[in-house]
Parts: C-alpha cells; sequence; structure tokens
C-alpha cells in the first residue's frame, strides 16, 4: 500500500495585537534545523533559509450547498497542494489567519479537499490570547470567542502585564468556552514550539487521551449568544441507528451553532471504539480498533457552540442509548 | 519517497516501455510542454529539462521551489513558480525574467498573440510585444485559470464564483462581463469552436456555459475533483479525470458537436484496475486520448472506437502528473509524481 505520509500543519490564530506576529517571528528565526513553509497574510519579512514564505489572501468560499457555515479556504487548497509537489519535503507548514479570521474554514478545508486530507493533517489550532484584553474583546467582538473556542492550545501571553488575580478571570473564562485546550501562560509567546508545533492535537487518537477537566458550568452571566460547552458520558452502550440518526440531523439543522464536535462512542455489539471529530456541519469519524481488554467501555461526547441549551442535547444522547 | 523509485515490480514491460527511454531522477514531474519536437519538463524542484529524442538536457536552474505552470510562445517555454517569478526560457536554457511578485505565486502562464500572459493572485498580467509595462485585469478572488479562445479575442479567468469574461470593445478597451456559479472554480477552457466555456470545480464537476445565451449546467457524477480535463478531435469531446469505477480506471468523455453536451451522455473509456485517471492528454492527429493513471500507468483509447485500447507504460508507482506529444505525433513523454519518466516513439517503425 502507499505509504501515507502527511504533512502537519499548525493554524495559527489569534485576536489583533495579542503577539501572533510575535510567535511567527518566532518560528521564523529560531534555530530549529526544521524545514517550515509559512503561509501568511499581510507580506512577511522574508524568513531565514530553511523557512518558505508564501503569500495567501485568507480567501473564504461558501460551498454549492446553500449552507452559509460550510465555508472553505481556497487558496490553501491551491497551496497546500502546490507545497505537496516540493521535491525536498516539508517538516511542517503554518498557516497565519488574520486577527478577525473565522478558524472553521480553515479546518474546514481538510474536511472538504481530498488531495489536501491525504497529504497533508491538520495538526493543531493554536490561539494566541492577550491576557490583558482578552475578556474585553470576548464581549465585543465574536471572533476572539470563537478563536478561543476553536484552539487546541491557547497561549495566555502577556500575563507580565497583568495582577494573578487577573490571570485566574481570564482563565476561567477561557475554560468556560473551551474546557478541552491545552493552555500555556506566556510573556512574549516564549513557549518551546515543541508545545505549539508537531502536536498531533487534531488526530482521532488524541480524543481518546483528552480528559476534560471540567469546572462547574456557572451560568450565572451568559448571553444567549456566548460560547459554551456541554460533555456527556453514559456506560450503557449506544445504538448506532439511532446516534446516526440524532447525531446527523442535529449536524444537519445546527451545525450552524455548533463549532465544534468531539466523541468517543461505545456501540451495542460493535468491537471496535468509534471516534470522531467535527467542524460544524463536517465531520471526520472512523473505528480506531478494540476497546482496551479488561477496561470498562464508555461513551463521551463534547459540543463547544452556541446555544448549546436550547438542543435538547442530553434527551437526544440518552435516547440513543441501547434498550 | 525518492529512495525507492528503482524498485519496480517486475511486470512485463510494455512495447513501448521496451523500444523507449526511461529515467529516475527522484524529483516530482509537475508539467510538461511539447515545444516542436522537445518536450520540456517542469520539476518540484525549480528545474526544468528538454528533452528530444530521447536524451535530455542539462538541468536549467528556472525557479526556486516548484514550477507550478508551464506554456509556450513560439520556441520558448513559458514557467511560473512559487518563488513568484515569470519566465521565459529558450530550448538552449537561456532564462529570461519577464515579472516578479515575491511571496506571491505565479499560477498560471499562456501566450496569445504575442504577449505573454500570467496571473498571481487576483490579478492577470498580460504584457504586449511593445509594452514594458504589463496591463492589468483585477478580480475579487485568485484567479484558478485562464484561457484564451481559439482566435485570442477573449480571455476568461476563473475564479470564485464564476468566470469573468474579457473582450476588447469596439474602442480597442478590455472590457468584462460575468458568468456566475458560486464555488471555487479552477481550470478553465474555451471549446474549440469558441461556443462554450469550461471549468473545473472544487466540488467534483465540470460547470459549462452556452456562451450565446449564457445558459450554464452542470457535468457531474465524479468521484473525485477534476485535476485535468482537455478538448480532443474534429468532433470535439471534452476528456476529464475524476472518475473511479470499481475494478476500471476511466477517463469521462463528454461530446461537443451539434447540440453540445446538455442531456447527452459521455463516453467512458475505460481500462482494468481501480485506479484514478489523474491526466488526460489529447492525442492531436487522433482522435484519441492518453489517460495517465494514480498508479503510474498510462492507456491510449480511441474516443469513438473503445475496443481499441492499448496500454502505453505500466505501473510505477507513482501517480501520473504529465503528458506531452511531440509536435508532430511521433513521440510521447510521460512524468510522475516520483520523477519517472518515459519518453517512446508512438508508432511501430
Ligand atoms: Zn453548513
Ligand atoms: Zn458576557
Amino acid at each position: 500500500m502507499e505509504n501515507k505520509h502527511q504533512v502537519p500543519v499548525t493554524v495559527l490564530t489569534g485576536f489583533l495585537g495579542a503577539g501572533k506576529t510575535t510567535l511567527l517571528n518566532r518560528i521564523l528565526t529560531e534555530q530549529h534545523g526544521q524545514k517550515y513553509a509559512v503561509i501568511v497574510n499581510e507580506f512577511g519579512e522574508q524568513g531565514i533559509d530553511n523557512d518558505l514564505v508564501v503569500d495567501a489572501d485568507e480567501e473564504v468560499f461558501e460551498m454549492n450547498n446553500g449552507c452559509i457555515c460550510c465555508t472553505v479556504r481556497g487558496d490553501l487548497i491551491r497551496i497546500l497542494s502546490g507545497l505537496m509537489k516540493r521535491a525536498d519535503k516539508l517538516d511542517a507548514i503554518i498557516v497565519e489567519t488574520t486577527g478577525l479570521a473565522d478558524p472553521a474554514p480553515v479546518a474546514q478545508t481538510f474536511f472538504v479537499d481530498q488531495d489536501v486530507a491525504n497529504k497533508t493533517k491538520l495538526d493543531a489550532i493554536v490561539t494566541v490570547a492577550d491576557a490583558v484584553h482578552l475578556s474585553s474583546q470576548i464581549e465585543d467582538h465574536h471572533e476572539a470567542e470563537e478563536q478561543i473556542a476553536f484552539g487546541d492550545v491557547i497561549l495566555l501571553n502577556k500575563i507580565d502585564l497583568v495582577k494573578d488575580e487577573d490571570i485566574d478571570v481570564v482563565t476561567k473564562r477561557i475554560r468556560k468556552i473551551n474546557p478541552f485546550a491545552k493552555i500555556i501562560k506566556t510573556t512574549k509567546c516564549g513557549a518551546p514550539l515543541k508545545e505549539i508545533l508537531n502536536l498531533d492535537a487534531f488526530s482521532l487518537k488524541r480524543i481518546l487521551e483528552v480528559e476534560p477537566d471540567f469546572l462547574d458550568s456557572d451560568h450565572d452571566h451568559e448571553h444567549d449568544d456566548d460560547i459554551t460547552s456541554l460533555s456527556f458520558e453514559s456506560n450503557t452502550p449506544l445504538n448506532m441507528e439511532k446516534f446516526q440518526d440524532w447525531f446527523g440531523k442535529l449536524l444537519q439543522t445546527k451545525g450552524q451553532d455548533i463549532l465544534r464536535t468531539k466523541g468517543i462512542l461505545d456501540f451495542k455489539d460493535q468491537n471496535d471504539r468509534y471516534v470522531f471529530q467535527g467542524v460544524h456541519m463536517l465531520m471526520d469519524a472512523s473505528p480506531m480498533g478494540k476497546w482496551p481488554e479488561g477496561k470498562e467501555r464508555s461513551s463521551r461526547l463534547v459540543f463547544i457552540g452556541r446555544n448549546l441549551e436550547s438542543m435538547n442535547l442530553r434527551e437526544g444522547f440518552e435516547n440513543c442509548k441501547s434498550a | 519517497m525518492t529512495a525507492d523509485v528503482n524498485q519496480f515490480p517486475a511486470l512485463d514491460k510494455t512495447k513501448f516501455e521496451q523500444r523507449g527511454i526511461e529515467f529516475r531522477l527522484g524529483i516530482p514531474v509537475t508539467t510538461a510542454v511539447s515545444v516542436g519536437n522537445s518536450i520540456a519538463v517542469g520539476f518540484g524542484d525549480g528545474s526544468v529539462r528538454i528533452f528530444t529524442s530521447g536524451q535530455s538536457s542539462d538541468a536549467i536552474k528556472a525557479h526556486k521551489g516548484i514550477v507550478l505552470c508551464m506554456s509556450k510562445d513560439g520556441n520558448h517555454i513559458l514557467t511560473g513558480g512559487d518563488d513568484g517569478r515569470f519566465l521565459k526560457i529558450s530550448l538552449d536554457g537561456v532564462v529570461t525574467e519577464i515579472g516578479n511578485f515575491g511571496t506571491r505565486w505565479v499560477d498560471n502562464v499562456t501566450a496569445n498573440n504575442g504577449s505573454l500572459v500570467c496571473s498571481s493572485g487576483k490579478i492577470v498580467y498580460l504584457w504586449s510585444p511593445n509594452n514594458k509595462e504589463p496591463k492589468l485585469f483585477e478580480h475579487n478572488s485568485t484567479v484558478g485559470g485562464i484561457a484564451f479562445d481559439t482566435k485570442g479575442k477573449r480571455l476568461a479567468v476563473s475564479r470564485y464564483d464564476g468566470v469573468t469574461l474579457w473582450k476588447k470593445d469596439y474602442t480597442k478597451k478590455w472590457v468584462s462581463s460575468n458568468l456566475i456559479w458560486k464555488g471555487s472554480h479552477n481550470k478553465v477552457s474555451f471549446s474549440p469552436d469558441g461556443k462554450y466555456l469550461v471549468t473545473s470545480m472544487q466540488e467534483n464537476a465540470i460547470r459549462c456555459w452556452r456562451l450565446k445565451d449564457k445558459i450554464d449546467f452542470a457535468m457531474s457524477g465524479y468521484d473525485r475533483k477534476i485535476k485535468s480535463f482537455a478538448f480532443v478531435g474534429e468532433t470535439s469531446y471534452l476528456a476529464t479525470s475524476g472518475a473511479l469505477g470499481m475494478g476500471v480506471a476511466a477517463a469521462i468523455c463528454w461530446p461537443f458537436d451539434g447540440e453540445g453536451p446538455m442531456g447527452r451522455q459521455p463516453t467512458c473509456l475505460s481500462y482494468t484496475g481501480n485506479n484514478e485517471v489523474t491526466f488526460v492528454e489529447p492525442f492531436p492527429s487522433e482522435n484519441a486520448i492518453f489517460a495517465g493513471l494514480s498508479d503510474g500507468s498510462v492507456f491510449l483509447s480511441e474516443i469513438e472506437n473503445k475496443n481499441n485500447t492499448i496500454i502505453i507504460r505500466s505501473f510505477t508507482g507513482s501517480e501520473v502528473s504529465a503528458i506531452a506529444v511531440t509536435d508532430d505525433s511521433s513521440s510521447i513523454l510521460i512524468g510522475d509524481m516520483n520523477g519517472n519518466i518515459l519518453w517512446t516513439s508512438i508508432w511501430d517503425k
């Protein structure tokens, strides 16, 4: 069979002024001995010799299915496909997005284009957040909130400018939107690159490892359009048909409000674990081998999105349990 | 994966391979264009080589990273690269820079009546023979493909949500009109009679416009994105990649004679195997196409006589990324993503 070597792609997001450029410049100037391609939006400075800078326009197009959330970065398809024709192979690709960008179209590009999915893989979405301004940015700009919701890694930057108790407040705020991300506190984005690049955070395998440390969800301060998360667990095996029916309809009708989903599923009469990961209406699912011998089988399902309370998710999930 | 290029499985070689010359360069072939009885090949390390009578020239250092696209202007080659340069190269290897766009790639190049044309980002640049500065054609999103009609009077530029059609008005000023269909349009081409315009889309479909009344329709049912298409033959068929049959590799050919392809069935040229057709190249002197597959094999098939199908090149394990036929139709060059190249004569001596 063909050797499926996929080049990892890291997506770098972050609201204006959070320090994304600082991080990018570090990647471009640090001696890492790796061959990176960096896809930037504004005409950037040229990197050192072993990095390759590509100019892109962050061009999003709507798929022809009449749905406004099904958007894709066509420029990324073009550039990633082009980079895969290089004679000397890349160790990683980094995609910078602008401060006001929605990360969903970038992630969805990897679900939609088969060539891109075959030859590259979405490694992680890294969000740089400004510890000083994040709370107010989240209040005023839905983009800032979405970037937090999509982060697999969140660099909480500029903590040297914030009092300890305020760091706790902003950390709590991040956790409420996205309890699954790894938060790294930094000044000047000073985290080691190995904690940012090549993490395999988006791989289906990783879902099995993530142990969400949930805070009690306090609903004392919540706007209708605030992003929240919900997770469900069950030790009763699920009925596959019922689950597919419920979950398929849910993504079709509520996919615009559901930003991310992840899950490990234990289906009745199935020996394999099923895992999936989704962005809005699009998802990637597959069996992931047998359940470990002697360990309890259970299902876990996680949602990040808006108006989750209105979707009767618990009831829907409960109904999928096999009788 | 350059290490394993020499380990071909011990399959029987075709007679074309037996009498041909094989090169194992280990550098991905990105594009090939015939110039007279030579064939220029672009590679994924930025170099270009000229093949003549089965002999390869030295590598011409053209671009820094990848030769993204290639065309010709008379007996010169035009190339665009990921170093943002638009180059004109003579067959003896003299490189002239026409344009330089820095970190913005040059995605398309072509020539039209002595003018040199390329696209970089959202703009198409046209250098007329007597002008130092190019004329700029601007669009709202990055250009997917560019094409002139056979007479060179109209320029079609594909992009997001359709095609911009440029032509000169009576004052010789370029004016544009739009052909609209939502989504991302990649390659574009006029039919040889100039009556139709087709694009390959991000969705697995071809979009087609009948230009006299701008009626548009889809040619769909493909399993994959259509990476390669070409018009071929006197009756004009549109041959396309992108179909993946059960047990057959198929090139789908749509009829463009008479009332055009609307409501008509395509001809399906197939060969045994579970592979995708990744490249189609017309055989200009015959009503036939060469179809290159994802496993490196290539077959030749007559469109109106499907039983007349022959294997030109057997399995190499690497996707066919370029096919070109010399202008006298005597020889063919086939290249793949592992840098395997076959040059062979088409006709039995
Ligand atoms: Zn949608
Ligand atoms: Zn609030």
